[in-house]
């Protein structure tokens, strides 16, 4: 896990793995922002979701409960999600996760 | 990306666990625009929360390998068997399937009767007589139609991405895979008075394979089948916290 979990490290971080999801698909009109949201803005595949929270896990470490998370929302929830949103579900929990977990590679 | 290799090929998988020694569940999805996804999306990670919950992308869907041939029941179930082999889960699974994975689920309970702990069956798509031909005759359709350069146009101009993206997958698999030879050499199911788990069926009451819900309920001993009113062949999605409420409640009964 990086050591300094901000919700401006982890938009950033978000970018990043965004980019590694989609690939050079990744086209958007402006610089990806809190509002921005993943059905509507970024077009995601659902199956591309998947992947992202799967990053995600590896990058913040177990403790960033996202099946827990995505168990409390309903369907429509999930596809209305902002990139706002999940950054600062990670934010919040990545702060209180163990420093010895995260990207092995 | 968790790609394991089964059966000779390389399938995409998903694990969501909670917590040690709960029950194992496998969910299998449906027919070409369908991925795991549509379980991750709505019962999946509830699930987990009292299940150690396993999802895959059937071969030539969603992230896993897409091989030109094998795409009879036959040869996923074999895939999901040679899965959960390599996973070391010996006991019984509790099977998901939702439309074509319905089916698969079925034939794995039949075939594998000892892997096999209960099914939980959403609009279950098995082949009646005449399946074959219905399947994939609207399949086929579907592949015709993306064919023609009118349509392609179209979809590079007007369609978003996601959906732009889905299309030329299932093009890919409608054209370039046996996929429809293989659906259309099924054979009628005869053995379902044969099934040996506990199985519940759900169905929408607007489905146009009524006749399924109705043969499963006639045939599968014990089988519970409930109709739900308002809702298409797209139950899982239409009524997702539904079907949620009701697979807790029937892993509470059955593990």
């Amino acid at each position: 896990m990086p050591e300094t979990v901000t919700p401006e490290s982890v938009l950033a971080e978000l970018e990043t793995i965004l980019t590694e999801v989609i690939g050079d698909d990744l086209l958007l009109d402006g610089p990806l922002t809190m509002e921005t949201s993943f059905d509507q803005d970024l077009q995601l595949e659902s199956i591309e979701f998947v992947a992202l929270s799967e990053k995600l896990l590896e990058t913040y470490g177990e403790q960033v409960d996202f099946v827990g998370w995505l168990a409390e929302m309903e369907l429509d929830d999930i596809i209305a999600l902002t990139v706002g949103q999940l950054v600062d579900f990670v934010a919040s929990n990545a702060s209180s996760a163990s420093s010895t977990s995260g990207r092995e590679a | 990306m968790p790609i394991e290799e089964a059966n000779g090929l390389k399938l995409h998988t998903q694990h969501l666990a909670t917590g040690e020694g709960m029950p194992p569940v496998l969910m299998l999805h449906g027919l070409v625009i369908d991925n795991l996804s549509s379980w991750y999306y709505t019962i999946a990670n509830p699930v987990a929360q009292v299940a150690d919950v396993h999802l895959v992308d059937l071969r030539g869907h969603g992230r896993s390998e897409m091989p030109k041939t094998g795409y009879k029941v036959e040869d996923n179930v074999d895939d999901v068997v040679a899965l959960l082999d390599r996973w070391g889960i010996t006991e019984p699974v509790h099977l998901f399937g939702n439309s074509f994975g319905g089916v698969v689920s079925l034939a794995l309970a039949h075939r594998h009767p000892d892997r096999v702990a209960s099914l939980f069956l959403i609009e279950a798509h098995f082949a009646v007589e005449g399946w074959g031909e219905h399947m994939a005759g609207s399949l086929a359709l579907a592949a015709f139609g993306l064919d023609e350069d009118a349509v392609q146009d179209w979809l590079a101009e007007n369609a978003d991405r996601k959906l732009s993206r889905l299309a030329k997958r299932s093009e890919r698999f409608l054209t370039e895979t046996t996929l429809i030879d293989d659906l259309q050499a099924e054979q009628p199911i005869t053995w379902l008075p044969e099934i040996a788990c506990p199985t519940y069926a759900m169905y929408g009451a607007e489905t146009d394979i009524m006749d399924r819900a109705l043969e499963l309920q006639a045939k599968v001993p014990g089988c519970e089948l409930e109709i739900v009113p308002g809702c298409s062949h797209s139950l899982l999605t239409e009524q997702s916290g539904l079907v949620r409420d009701r697979a807790l409640a029937w892993l509470a009964r059955v593990s």
